[in-house]
């Protein structure tokens, strides 16, 4: 089907412009292409770990009892503090030493642990991240980070829920509970949407960050791609092209913010609907 | 019911089939044609590649191919990552005192520098260059030891960075294995080229193995002998180096 294609523009437009056709289209080029699967699952599978860590983080910093709003302080204020690139380094291999850790203290004992030179401390207790496994680690990690800013922008959203409203709520003799989900919850995503909005447009440049987990991601691929070629057996030779690789991964990132910022517009405009809201901006 | 009957074996073969052969994982650069390289179809591809799949073949072991970057190819294989490195790598002293080695695959070539075209060298003393190696290697090894002095020792993460520098004349010397500086030599249509005399810097290349591995070496080594005895070892060393060196005569 490819072939066929590329034979047709061949004719039609010069061996020139098919032969390009060709090279981005070889092999190598389409696993580059297909590896933006990687990127977009990062992206979504952090977002639902912000979302779920910043919901929880945002209760903690409200919550009644002292120590939960230490908590909740110590989170946003010390996780926010941590740089993403760090933090994707640290927390990845820090969790897979751990549970090699147990693993090695159930398998081969305590005392081989405490004597051994090398890790893993036996082999046994060796365990093979795959890309999935790593795929879910760096959603954890990232979900962490930004969950801490989605948790202060949560937090803060609730704030600007009006007071009379929640008040008015419990006069006509809505439950405590209902007067959190119905009225603060219901009311909060429209001060809430802006900040989430920036939060998913830090973490989406963050996925760029995937290919120091071993996960062949559009940056790795771009680097091998671009990278100079002078071995004809490895294809086309080439100089280093790297920059017009990481020029099209810019057009890729620009376009996925754009997408993203249209999205969050619709969203506001839903979240918005019914709400009297002097002062609050309609545009994200 | 044919199709439940034939389900049926399928399901059994795939339950018996890790209990017959334990896959052994080969790390690999993917880096280093014409030994290890990443073909057009994103496929691991090269010397290494089918001289591996058929050792393993013919040593009836089920393998599987990984890559890890070079600098690292040793402590991951320590560490249990993979059980064999096949990445080019040649028998030298230092190595085999953390790993162990099976017999040579591939024998021992002269090392050479490489330099732009037109650039003039006194090999007897070289002084005030620029040399560059792959960090981790036996070159840069030899360079550290021998050319250090007077001479500014720069260390790249692959093989084709360095060959990058040296084309945009960042560094003037190139020290590296003969057969890949010929290919990028003979690639480059004459603006670089092989220059001085060949080095003698390890031995051949062969399999890197933990050293407490021993039967998965010596299995490795007979299936390396009957392969040589068969000329396949040959035959695969025609297709990637043209013209040897052969193990026959």
């Amino acid at each position: 089907m490819l072939e066929s294609l590329i034979t047709w523009v061949n004719a039609w437009l010069g061996e020139d412009v098919g032969a390009k056709l060709a090279y981005i289209t070889n092999g190598k080029h389409l696993l580059w292409y297909a590896s933006v699967r990687f990127t977009l699952i990062a992206a979504f599978g952090s977002a639902a770990f912000a979302v779920f860590f910043g919901l929880i983080g945002a209760a903690l910093k409200q919550a009644t009892f002292t120590p939960f709003r230490w908590i909740g302080n110590f989170y946003t204020t010390i996780v926010r503090g941590v740089p993403d690139l760090l933090f994707i380094l640290f927390f990845p291999l820090a969790f897979e030493q751990t549970v090699e850790y147990f693993i090695a203290r159930v398998k081969c004992g305590a005392d081989v642990v405490a004597a051994a030179t090398t890790w893993p401390p036996c082999p046994e207790a060796q365990w093979l991240l795959s890309t999935g496994d790593y795929l879910f680690m760096a959603c954890l990690s990232l979900g962490i980070v930004y969950g801490a800013f989605a948790a202060n922008v949560i937090h803060g959203a609730m704030q600007a829920v009006s007071k009379g409203q929640l008040e008015a709520a419990s006069a006509y003799g809505f439950s405590r509970r209902q007067v959190f989900w119905q009225f603060k919850v219901r009311q909060m995503w429209v001060y809430a949407l802006p900040g989430l909005s920036n939060v998913w447009i830090l973490l989406i440049k963050a996925t760029s960050f995937l290919s120091l987990l071993q996960i062949a991601d559009i940056v790795t691929w771009a680097g091998r791609l671009g990278g100079a070629n002078y071995f004809p057996r490895m294809g086309l030779i080439h100089p280093d092209w790297r920059w017009k690789y990481y020029l099209v991964l810019f057009i890729f990132f620009i376009l996925l913010t754009m997408i993203s910022e249209r999205f969050f517009e619709v969203l506001q405009t839903r979240a918005s609907r019914g709400m009297s809201l002097a002062g609050v901006k309609s545009d994200v | 019911m044919k199709k439940l009957i034939l389900s049926l074996t399928l399901a059994a073969s795939v339950v018996a089939s890790p209990a017959l052969s334990q896959t052994v994982r080969i790390g690999t650069e993917g880096a280093y044609a014409p030994y290890n390289y990443v073909n057009d179809n994103g496929e691991l591809a090269g010397y290494e590649i089918d001289l591996g799949n058929a050792m393993c073949a013919e040593a009836k072991l089920t393998c599987e191919f990984v890559t890890n970057e070079w600098d690292s190819i040793i402590p991951n294989l320590i560490a249990g990552n993979y059980d064999m490195i096949m990445a080019g790598m040649s028998i030298t002293e230092d190595r085999k005192k953390t790993i162990a080695f099976s017999d040579e695959y591939y024998p021992a070539e002269p090392s050479r520098f490489m330099a732009t075209a037109g650039a003039k060298f006194d090999f007897t003393a070289l002084k005030g260059l620029k040399i560059g190696v792959q960090g981790a290697t036996m070159h840069a090894a030899y360079a550290e030891e021998n050319l250090a002095a007077g001479n500014t020792i720069l260390s790249f993460e692959t093989f084709d960075q360095a060959v990058a520098d040296l084309a945009a004349g960042n560094i003037d010397l190139f020290l590296a294995d003969g057969d890949p500086l010929n290919n990028v030599a003979e690639a480059s249509k004459g603006a670089m080229v092989a220059v001085g005399e060949g080095i003698r810097i390890g031995d051949g290349m062969a399999v890197g193995l933990r050293q407490k591995d021993t039967d998965l070496a010596a299995t490795l080594n007979k299936a390396l002998t009957s392969l040589k005895k068969k000329g396949v070892v040959d035959k695969l060393i025609k297709v990637y180096f043209k013209d040897g060196p052969f193990y026959s005569n």
